[in-house]
């Protein structure tokens, strides 16, 4: 209950500092394209380990939370009756393992929201 | 051996979270990640603050690090971020794509990953690919902005400030943003502000000032070494060693007082070996000797009493705790509620209520009945987070603190937490508390264990050895034997101290109050306790960090009682005074915005001495609880020169002179008429405990002592149970009977220490029944306020000169007053 009601003080970012700010951003972004281009002269290859398991069970929209459920609820948007977010699980490595870790992210965002459109599409087909 | 000092203890420390943003210090671990470079690892979060990216964004752009790693308590667990298909580990290239199907994602490199044809054979939506920084931001889904107030109770780091660390960087890695704010040697302290924009700039500002005290104090007690000492040995009630023996102070800078340690010496000779033991100062006689406890008792030459040599064993355990209050008030957002966070650092803060039913009556059992403001005070105080209350001398503070204690208490919010600057306050608010039928401990230093208490009974120390039940009696048996053997084995000593620490703590938790001082409330033992609700009383005479120690422990609701118009805090160092440091919380309040609730009844003064304080420090606002009959001496026989008016200012054209110190002043003349007033006093039937003679000045306080002593008309015993103290020392107290020595009488030089109106409420404020001041109304009369207490007394007959015995009306001429003062 320790709510709190600071009147926040109207700081505006310096333009100069943003604009230097952006471009130091673009240096960088731009020496590690470089500096990538350069290493990997030949073709890339692709070893990439898609263990099939990973698919199973998970083609269906997610409104039931998954094993575990560890960021609480506040997702959830009660007037709308759905989740704002959906459940997806993030492939990484480990050493040579690959490992799945469930996440969730936000059902606006664009990783998920054209495959949502296509898989309608595919629906309709 | 069981020092019972917590050296070993490191403040504020353990509350630094290792993860914390080096830039602001939020520490959530959804908001944080950690800079992978092997010679940075540093933690930074996903908040922009006042600049254009993260912090996080703002390290990686600045330092030029491109790899980071993830919380281990975030979705993802403590994960190198990198791709998933080459192993690239350079966030500015890396990005989220769905692997075909939205449910399951990888992280990929743009380059070249991305453009390997393999994968739009897979069937891959490669336009969908999501960077991992956008908008100068790490992806919020996968680190979390802190919320709005985490980032207001963060530090408000400037994109200068963030250029100037990271520079700082990288030369000295380990640099902290304090190192870029350091004063250098020479330079002045940065001065006390009145808002600050977080606590972390707090601490940048009261933590130099701290240490210059600390300093200044450690050099002038160290310095303060003895030798050619004459020792009286006597043996406690704990059969422990007590060495007494006179430290004579030779200027008024410093005063010993119970609990301050020494270091006692014999450089030895044919029949004894050289020796030294350490003890607590137990007690101060009115003769000036000193008690002190020797904590070894082993080989103590007894058998000599001269040639011993005194060294003061300075702690900068209260010190320690100012400085770890403050880092715990910057980097522990529990430590109190942010309202209270807030308010205290100035920032503009919608009003709050506590929501808590409030009693229908607001007095408390075992007290006095409340007057009308003292019933206002207590029942704004409990309506509101932070409560400033004033108490003019002698108008109840101590009653209506109680009150407010009792009924907090009784809230059901969990313990109460009560202090004040000093031991005595503290001692007779926990009096007051336990009155009210409430379960009370006074917690003591350890050092001050053996010290006298009014409330001995209520101390934690002596519950412990009291405590009645037979599962203590192991406790019991080993204290025992160590009173008797003066120490245990190593196995019964480890026993003892794990048995007593537990039973500290099952007493302190059963209570319902904690009474310590606010520098006790920083003691290791109660580390683990939190207090929503805190009232500390004499606030105006803590420094700030003081008054933190006891809020940081978890306050949502903070009651500061004192007086502003009365003495501040002591600050030895000038220059921590000069920028501000004697400045209390209290005081700052005020200039805030917060109204202090004024109790407005004094019962202590005879109405004739309350007026012109009345009217000159509280805006004529001080009502009279006592009546001019409740005020009559009956059966002393005084020459008051007007017989309803217990006071006067007797004209005094002796010189002032400097003490033998060469740091104070005396004035003989004056000391002579103190004596002659003291002697028309006990013979008129007044006995010594009612009379306290106060001065400014330690050479004279010094001077008059020993002047009465010698040529006292009476018997000398009679002199020596009155107590002459400093006008300072007896802030907080009161006398029947009051006589003040100004002591100042040079027309071409200042009047000093008078200067200070807050003095001289405090002097004018401590007698109950009559007042004689002495002084020089020509010097005097040149400052505006004096000049107004002089007009007063003599618009009402009361400006005298003459022998005691024919008082006649002076018609000394008073100068001009100078327009400024201070
Ligand atoms: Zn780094
Ligand atoms: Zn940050
Ligand atoms: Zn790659």
């Amino acid at each position: 209950d320790d709510e709190v009601h600071v009147r926040p003080k109207v700081t505006e970012v310096d333009p100069q500092e943003e604009a230097n700010f952006e471009q130091e951003l673009r240096a960088v972004l731009q020496e590690s394209m470089e500096q990538r281009r350069l290493e990997l002269r030949g073709r890339p290859t692709l070893n990439m380990m898609i263990p099939m398991n990973v698919f199973e069970g998970s083609m269906k929209d997610h409104h039931g939370r998954g094993i575990g459920g560890e960021s609480g609820d506040e997702a959830l948007d009660e007037e709308a009756g759905e989740r704002k977010e959906i459940q997806v699980k993030v492939l990484v490595k480990r050493g040579n393992k690959q490992q799945t870790k469930q996440m969730y992210i936000p059902r606006d965002c664009s990783l998920v929201q054209s495959t949502k459109q296509k898989e309608a599409a595919e629906l309709e087909e | 051996e069981d020092t019972g000092d917590d050296d070993n203890y490191d403040y504020g420390k353990g509350d630094f979270t290792e993860h914390a943003c080096r830039y602001c210090g939020v520490s959530n671990p959804a908001c944080v990640v950690r800079c992978n470079v092997p010679s940075c690892r540093k933690w930074f979060c996903n908040s922009r603050g006042n600049t254009s990216g993260s912090h996080i964004v703002n390290h990686l752009v600045r330092a030029k690090h491109k790899e980071v790693c993830l919380h281990k308590d975030s979705p993802l667990g403590e994960t190198i971020l990198e791709c998933y298909n080459c192993g690239c580990r350079n966030v500015f290239l890396l990005g989220f794509i769905s692997a075909k199907t939205e449910s399951v994602v990888v992280l990929l490199c743009r380059e070249p990953c991305l453009s390997v044809n393999a994968l739009k054979d897979m069937n891959w939506d490669l336009s969908q690919w999501c960077p991992l920084i956008d908008d100068r931001c790490f992806l919020q889904w996968l680190v979390k902005v802190p919320s709005e107030q985490e980032q207001l109770r963060a530090r408000q780091i400037s994109a200068q400030q963030i250029n100037k660390v990271e520079e700082l960087w990288k030369t000295n890695p380990e640099a902290s943003l304090e190192d870029l704010e350091k004063p250098g040697v020479d330079d002045e302290p940065q001065p006390v502000a009145l808002k600050y924009e977080d606590a972390y700039q707090y601490q940048n500002v009261f933590a130099p000032l701290i240490k210059l005290e600390a300093d200044y104090d450690k050099m002038m007690k160290e310095s303060q070494s003895k030798d050619n000492v004459t020792i009286r040995w006597d043996i406690g009630l704990n059969k422990k060693r007590v060495a007494y023996f006179v430290f004579p102070k030779e200027d008024n800078e410093l005063r010993l007082v119970p609990g301050d340690e020494l270091r006692l010496r014999y450089s030895g000779d044919a029949a004894h070996p050289a020796w030294q033991s350490v003890g607590h100062v137990i007690k101060l006689t009115a003769q000036e000797e000193v008690a002190l406890e020797l904590r070894a008792s082993q080989g103590v030459p007894v058998d000599v009493n001269h040639g011993f040599s005194v060294d003061f064993v300075w702690k900068s355990t209260s010190f320690d705790r100012m400085q770890g209050a403050m880092k715990t008030f910057a980097v522990d957002e529990t430590s109190v509620s942010g309202y209270i966070y807030h308010h205290l650092l100035g920032h503009e803060v919608e009003v709050q209520m506590v929501r808590n039913t409030l009693p229908r009556r607001f007095g408390a059992p075992g007290l006095p009945e409340l007057n009308a403001s003292q019933v206002f005070a207590v029942k704004s105080v409990l309506q509101k987070p932070i409560s400033l209350i004033q108490g003019p001398p002698g108008t109840g503070k101590t009653v209506t603190s109680a009150a407010i204690v009792y009924h907090m208490a009784k809230q059901g919010q969990g313990q109460v937490l009560v202090c004040a600057p000093s031991n005595v306050a503290v001692d007779q608010l926990a009096e007051k508390i336990s009155a009210t039928g409430l379960k009370v401990v006074r917690l003591c230093a350890k050092s001050r264990e053996a010290v006298s208490s009014p409330v001995e009974h209520l101390t934690l120390h002596y519950q412990v050895r009291h405590l009645d039940t037979s599962e203590k009696s192991e406790l019991h048996k080993l204290q025992q034997l160590k009173d008797e053997q003066g120490e245990l084995s190593s196995s019964d000593e480890k026993k003892y101290k794990a048995l007593k620490r537990a039973t500290e703590r099952e007493i302190s938790q059963s209570a319902d109050v904690i009474c310590c001082t606010c520098v006790g409330a920083g003691d290791p033992r109660l580390a683990n306790f939190r207090f929503r609700q805190v009232l500390i009383d004499e606030s105006t005479q803590a420094t700030e960090p003081e008054c933190l120690i006891p809020l940081v422990l978890g306050a949502k609701q903070v009651v500061l009682v004192g007086d502003h118009c009365q003495l501040g805090p002591v600050i030895m160092c000038k220059k921590a005074a000069r920028a501000g440091l004697a400045q209390s919380l209290f005081e700052r309040l005020v200039l805030l915005g917060v109204k202090p609730i004024r109790l407005q009844v004094q019962y202590r003064m005879h109405p004739s001495l309350s007026e012109f304080p009345s009217n000159s420090f509280y805006e004529g606002t001080l009502q009279n609880g006592v009546t001019i009959n409740e005020r009559q001496s009956s059966g002393i026989d005084f020459p008051w020169p007007v017989p309803n008016r217990p006071m006067f200012f007797y004209v005094q054209m002796g010189q002032e002179e400097i003490s033998a110190s060469g740091t104070s002043y005396l004035n003989r003349t004056e000391a002579a008429n103190v004596e002659k007033i003291v002697t028309t006093f006990l013979r008129s039937g007044v006995v010594p405990s009612q009379i306290g003679v106060i001065t400014p000045y330690e050479g004279q306080r010094a001077y008059i002592v020993n002047y009465m002593s010698r040529n006292g008309a009476l018997r000398q015993q009679l002199y020596k149970e009155i107590e002459v103290a400093s006008v300072d020392s007896f802030q907080g107290r009161e006398k029947d009977y009051i006589i003040l020595s100004c002591v100042r009488s040079n027309e071409h030089q200042g009047i000093g220490f008078l200067n200070d109106p807050r003095r001289l409420n405090v002097a004018l404020t401590r007698a109950r029944y009559g007042i004689v001041i002495l002084g020089n109304p020509k010097v005097l009369s040149k400052q505006p306020l004096w000049n107004s207490l002089l007009t007063h007394y003599k618009e009402h007959e009361c400006l005298v000169e003459g022998p005691l015995n024919n008082l006649k009306q002076s018609m000394v001429q008073f100068q001009k007053p100078k327009k400024i003062y201070n």
